[in-house]
């Protein structure tokens, strides 16, 4: 059971307290409510972009590194398709230090033209270390858009294309921050070994004078229902064959979620799954194969993905591979396979919990989805899941009209 | 009014408590390291043989410890990690140059079960010669996809000048996975493993009864050798460059041979270490990255091994700033043999690891994980006090002192890829 306080100031901003009194350390963390999926067609890679420019001084303080590095902490953050999340963690004495660097930016950020000629610059090299200069990098830049042809789902965080982060404009810059960034469109979650009424007092006095704002309505176009198989080949100078079988599965508050996030452990999690099982050890056609959802806010993907062995053709993987899932929809797994996956499930629960930052993180997330209670809640939904579920969950999703291929054929096996 | 430009006054963290695991003998010269106070239902069991890439042929440490659970007379590899899945449990093993540890994840009712497992697995190991072959083919598919990259690449090049004639020095070609011979896997698995258990590490609030069992266990496979690791390794100075088509990055890696934490200069030059490279604000990061934007990181760090250490520095920028970046580099280390570190630069530093370390304090596992880091070398949890010591007394003086005697471009080696 992870305990949590609320309370929300009157500029909208939502506050969680986690008490941790094993710990030396605090933890602050932020989420703001916006994401890739928040960017338009013609600017994309800019919620990340952005998340950059937040380290690059604030309206009162020129440098966000320095001072909290002064009081021993250290920070970081990441950027998702569908929210921007910030923490620090440094010893509890210091957490004022956090409250001030963090509630003067969520104020005004400095704007300075150095930060975003450096940061473009900086984003652009992440962009080629990671989706351009890696085997297999761009395949995720490929893939999006395959599976989505609507939704804002179909660009990756990093962007569409460089040109996008070449072009981002200062009023660009400016525009977003006066739009995303403000207490109403944020969840603040302190975790340490303090006391709640103090926490109240110190959040005030940091965040209290921070303008309210409006939270930005989220209209996002729907995904159409997905009605054929869809497949696309590339080429590249990679040593092997890679596959990518993206099925659309449910949004996240929803019990299909988590029912097809079961699903994913039967199919791929780990050595004893299904795909690994048949074909790696028993068919011998893959080298690789896993099976993952991608935890989206909105309509995800299930994902089947891995490697080829030397001499197999797609084909024959293909055929094999749609066999297997239909057993899937045939019969209902075993209650001991069941059992199996849930006992893998709670032991890492356990281990992602134990991690001060984790909790605080997941509390956030948790408290966007409806209630940061849901921590606690989500293991009894994933008890109450039964083999029929898992079934018809399969039987839903795991067909070729709902499902998007991306294969990646090396040069040298290319005819 | 509130003064936004003003910052909360920083208070200084007076003591960080250190915690000691217990320690049982298992043999002679194995011993069992145990932190009981762990506050959840979580455990940790990790097991240390004297099986490193240095103590076989190319490649045999690498395969050996791939094939730990890949089934025996009685039991496939599909029923043994099905067992352990049963059990909640998540196995993992890896290899370094010096030896191999094997590592199990569960909850704490499920440690005995668990291990009790993989003991027979490893005990009775038949290595299967499917399993060997499907081990090779898996290995040499991620092989070639590495050696796409310019990160292995730049990697692999600088351990072979940096350890030059020493077995350090040796790295994996893809020959290595034609002469695999299932003889030499199987002598290799019997000296290094069942007779090669070095230290036991177990995390978790477990039962004596429960330490004693698992003792009894691995008991048999405690190690009664003693391996010799080289001392005297000295780097290639001087560059050298590898082409990869097509990269639009280029991976660039400096450094020397160093030492680890049992020498004099150690405590310090971390400090000097971190204000170089191994921070967000270090001088790397702040002009290569921050300022010039050529790359999305860069960094350094001091690697030990036992008898010796080296330092490093590692980053991938565009291809046509590779150049900029290799004189950058060489400005900043010029400025700190030539330049005094300003105080609050310095009190940064200082204050910055003071939190690093106790982040590294906080848990039990971090806490095992700081201890297992000095117990090597045969140091206590009092070398942190040494540590916090060094930073009290750091001078910018003594910065510049150990820049001008440790960071000359010319002893370095220096390599790029892309």
């Amino acid at each position: 059971m992870i305990h949590f306080e609320r309370f929300k100031l009157d500029n909208g901003l939502t506050v969680l307290f986690h008490k941790d009194v094993t710990t030396p350390l605090a933890v602050v963390n932020t989420l703001y409510d916006v994401g890739a999926r928040d960017e338009s067609e013609e600017k994309t890679g800019f919620a990340h972009l952005f998340e950059h420019l937040m380290f690059g001084g604030s309206v009162n303080i020129p440098d966000f590194d320095a001072p909290l590095q002064m009081a021993g902490g250290e920070s970081n953050a990441f950027t998702s398709n569908d929210i921007t999340n910030y923490y620090n963690i440094l010893p509890a004495k210091n957490l004022e230090t956090a409250l001030w660097l963090e509630s003067d930016r969520m104020l005004s950020l400095g704007f300075t033209t150095k930060s975003l000629e450096v940061q473009r610059n900086v984003v652009i090299e992440e962009f080629k270390q990671r989706y351009l200069n890696q085997p297999y990098g761009d395949v995720w830049l490929k893939l999006r858009p395959l599976a989505y042809h609507v939704h804002p789902y179909k660009w990756a965080t990093i962007g569409k294309v460089i040109k996008h982060i070449e072009d981002a404009k200062m009023e660009d810059v400016k525009a977003f921050f006066h739009k995303h960034y403000n207490p109403a469109n944020a969840i603040l979650c302190i975790a340490g070994n303090f006391e709640f009424e103090n926490i109240k007092t110190i959040v005030t006095k940091w965040y209290g004078d921070i303008p309210g704002g409006i939270k930005p309505a989220r209209i996002l176009p729907a995904e159409p229902e997905q009605e054929e198989l869809r497949e696309e080949i590339i080429e590249r100078n990679v040593p092997t064959d890679a596959f990518y079988y993206a099925f659309k599965m449910s949004e996240r508050r929803n019990e299909m979620y988590y029912m097809a996030d079961v699903l994913s452990d039967a199919l791929g999690r780990d050595k004893s799954s299904r795909l690994y099982i048949s074909l790696k050890k028993e068919q011998k056609l893959a080298s690789e194969i896993g099976a993952y959802i991608t935890g989206s806010l909105d309509n995800g993907l299930l994902v089947i993905s891995g490697k080829l062995n030397d001499g197999v053709s797609f084909e024959t993987f293909d055929k094999a591979l749609w066999k297997e899932l239909k057993k899937l929809e045939e019969h209902p797994i075993s209650d001991k396979e069941l059992a199996r996956l849930m006992i893998k499930m709670h032991t890492s629960k356990e281990f992602q919990d134990q991690g001060l930052l984790n909790r605080a993180m997941n509390l956030c997330q948790f408290e966007l989805l409806g209630d940061a209670n849901g921590i606690n809640e989500e293991h009894e939904i994933y008890k109450a899941i039964k083999p029929s579920h898992i079934q018809e969950t399969a039987i839903h999703i795991l067909k070729p009209t709902n499902c998007s291929i991306l294969k990646v054929k090396a040069t040298q096996n290319a005819e | 009014m509130l003064n936004r430009t003003i910052s909360p006054e920083v208070k200084q963290i007076d003591k960080i408590d250190f915690v000691k695991p217990q320690i049982f003998d298992i043999s002679k010269d194995v011993k069992l390291f145990f932190m009981k106070e762990v506050p959840n239902e979580t455990a940790r069991l990790d097991l240390y043989f004297d099986a490193g890439t240095i103590n076989g042929d190319t490649g045999i440490a690498s395969f050996v410890n791939g094939m730990l659970l890949s089934g025996t007379d009685e039991k496939t590899s599909t029923q043994i990690n099905n067992e352990i899945d049963e059990l909640g449990g998540f196995f993992e093993s890896g290899v370094s140059n010096e030896n191999a540890v094997v590592t199990m994840y569960s909850l704490r009712e499920n440690v005995l079960p668990i291990l009790k497992v993989m003991t027979n697995a490893i005990q009775n190991l038949v290595f299967h010669q499917h399993e060997v072959e499907e081990l090779v083919n898996d290995r040499r598919q991620k092989f070639k996809t590495s050696m796409e990259k310019v990160s292995f690449l730049a990697q692999r090049a600088f351990q072979q000048r940096l350890f030059s004639e020493s077995i350090y020095g040796r790295v994996t070609n893809e020959s290595d996975f034609d002469t695999i011979s299932t003889d030499s896997l199987k002598h290799f698995f019997k000296k290094n493993y069942l007779n090669g258990l070095t230290k036991v590490v177990v995390v978790g609030d477990l039962t004596q009864d429960e330490i004693d069992e698992i003792i009894d266990l691995i008991g048999s496979w405690a190690s009664n050798t003693t391996t010799e690791f080289e001392k005297n390794i000295k780097n290639l100075k001087g560059y050298s460059h590898l082409v990869k088509d097509g990269a639009v990055q280029t991976a660039i890696r400096v450094g020397r041979m160093l030492f680890n934490k049992t020498h004099e200069d150690y405590n310090d030059f971390l400090i000097l270490n971190t204000i170089f490279g191994d921070y967000f604000g270090s001088r790397l990061m702040s002009n290569i990255r921050e300022d010039k934007g050529y790359t999305y990181g860069i960094g350094t760090m001091v690697a030990e091994l036992h008898n010796v250490g080296y330092f490093i520095i590692a980053t991938e920028v565009g291809k046509d700033v590779k150049d900029a970046t290799m004189l950058e580099i060489q400005h900043e280390i010029t400025r700190l043999q030539t330049e005094l570190v300003g105080d609050d630069e310095l009190n940064l530093v200082k204050n910055y690891l003071m939190g690093q370390l106790l982040k590294s304090a906080d848990g039990p596992y971090s806490m095992t994980d700081l201890y297992m880091s000095v117990e090597p070398y045969g140091l206590d949890l009092d070398f942190y006090n040494t540590s916090i010591d060094s930073l009290n007394n750091i001078t910018p003086e003594r910065i510049q002192e150990l820049a001008i005697k440790y960071l000359n471009w010319n002893d370095m080696t220096v390599v790029s890829a892309g």
